[in-house]
């Protein structure tokens, strides 16, 4: 019962923040498409054209690689802030704060399915096949998913304990981007390097698996897949464990 | 309840009701905050307070600027937990806090904001939602119910925040310095809605500095001065020597 009422929490409130993040914005909603495409247009703009990258599939290698991406570094930017930015609501409540933090990654998700959904539009638009493969492509959400909610508690709890944090977050979003393989590819280095890379960066990892799964028709290494979500997993139930017994030092962080 | 209070100075007996909903039980509070990049500094809040309240108990908290009341809401809302001592409720007792300024997304309309209040006191969005239109007529905000907080005046805030409480359905409403809300009109209309909710069966804890409004709306009450209990009884007898002390 408790678990069904917090999760009905996390979308209501995730619900109603995307209301009101679409009431500040003339373009309201439209900004789910035109936010992603305005970076993929840019990322083209500077390694496709002006860079002159050799890949005859860039604009789809990209694509695949900017879109997930940008799941990750917006809940992470947003839900950084989630626990102060609910100051209002823990000055009058007991609200539990990882539900805070929830919320945010839920509403980025919500604003992701629109992304995905462009994302297909383009693969079918561009005659990518549709392959058994993609059957895959659940568990590699699930992954993304347990990544991204660990790293959004851990960065909330870092920003209670310093707003400092709000800068080293923003500048770790920026070298996930420059790591992970947005824009180059992983498999272009050295077998060495790529194995430390994917193994050091799950995000890399991931962008790697949804381009062998969506773009090559590939077998992905569901090995290393299911370490990754056993890691979050655990990470995740360490972080709201964590959160559940600091409920109060967290309220005295932000209110105080 | 599964404890019973262990202090004499509980104050329950005084009132007229005998159904205990919550008790504090030798609580106390203190807090680290940081000093520098290094040090902090440990502030006591209050120490080994004990009392009970009981079904449809009103009791006013007395006590100069500082003197720990707002935050002794907070921790009977929940918001903080006693460093030390417990608080000890009804396992299903539902807990509102009214404070100005408190509980409001300015990105969020007025009315999910209501939504999310009811969300916060345990309530579900369907037990919520036959209420609104109640609370929105009652707040007089018309139109601007619908708009995001942010563009609300002060004054509205706080009569969207009075009206979400009052329609709240909660079993202890815990309310800190909201009586003078709104303008003229909307304060007379307040102080009449809320006058029947105390003479309800509502239990209701009330911060005030207006002696009168306490008098008249709560039969019981504790003074705090200095992070202690210094006196706790009967309304007027607790009031007359707080006065005094002024």
């Amino acid at each position: 019962m408790q678990l069904r009422r917090e999760l009905s929490f996390i979308d209501l409130t995730a619900r109603m923040g995307l209301r009101a993040d679409a009431a500040v914005f003339y373009l309201g909603y439209l900004w789910w498409v035109l936010e992603p495409l305005v970076f993929v247009g840019i990322f083209y703009f500077v390694f496709g054209i002006l860079l002159e990258s050799p890949r005859a599939d860039f604009l789809a290698f990209l694509i695949v690689g900017k879109l997930p991406f940008q799941w990750f570094s917006g809940s992470l930017s947003g839900s950084a802030t989630a626990i102060i930015q609910g100051q209002q609501l823990i000055a009058q409540s007991p609200v539990p704060k990882a539900l805070l933090v929830l919320s945010r990654v839920q509403q980025t998700s919500y604003k992701q399915l629109a992304v995905f959904g462009l994302l297909f539009t383009y693969l079918f638009a561009t005659g990518v096949p549709v392959a058994t493969s993609w059957l895959w492509l659940p568990i590699v959400l699930f992954a993304q998913y347990l990544l991204i909610t660990a790293s959004s508690l851990g960065a909330a709890i870092l920003v209670c304990v310093a707003r400092d944090f709000t800068k080293l977050i923003q500048l770790f979003i920026i070298a996930m981007m420059f790591s992970s393989g947005v824009f180059w590819d992983p498999r272009a280095l050295s077998p060495e390097l790529q194995h430390y890379i994917f193994l050091f960066n799950p995000i890399a990892m991931i962008l790697d698996c949804y381009r062998q799964l969506l773009l090559y028709q590939q077998a992905i290494d569901i090995a290393h897949l299911a370490l990754i979500i056993s890691a979050a997993a655990a990470a995740n139930a360490g972080l709201l464990y964590w959160i559940r017994r600091h409920e109060t030092w967290l309220a005295l962080r932000v209110l105080s | 309840m599964n404890q019973a209070p262990t202090d004499a100075n509980s104050i329950g007996a005084v009132a007229a009701y005998s159904d205990p909903v919550l008790c504090v039980d030798n609580v106390s509070l203190a807090y680290k905050s940081p000093v520098g990049l290094w040090s902090k500094q440990e502030t006591l809040v209050f120490k080994n307070l004990n009392f009970q309240l009981t079904r449809g108990q009103k009791l006013a908290v007395l006590g100069r600027n500082g003197a720990g009341k707002s935050t002794l809401l907070r921790v009977l809302a929940g918001i903080f937990a006693p460093t030390s001592g417990g608080i000890i409720k009804c396992e299903d007792a539902r807990i509102a806090l009214l404070a100005l300024g408190a509980g409001y997304n300015p990105f969020l309309t007025g009315r999910d904001n209501v939504i999310l209040a009811g969300l916060l006191t345990g309530q579900t969005a369907e037990q919520v939602r036959p209420r609104l239109e109640d609370i929105k007529q009652f707040s007089e905000l018309g139109d601007a119910f619908e708009r995001p907080v942010r563009t609300y005046s002060s004054g509205m805030r706080s009569r969207l925040a009075f009206s979400g409480a009052l329609f709240m359905d909660v079993d202890i409403l815990l309310i800190d310095e909201v009586l003078a809300v709104g303008d003229g009109h909307f304060r007379n209309k307040a102080k009449h809605a809320l006058t029947q909710k105390f003479q309800g069966d509502q239990t209701v804890v009330l911060v005030t500095h207006a002696m009168g409004d306490a008098r008249k709306l709560c039969d019981s009450a504790i003074w705090l001065e200095d992070g202690a209990m210094r006196q706790s009884g009967a309304i007027d007898t607790v009031a007359d020597a707080y006065e005094a002390s002024l």
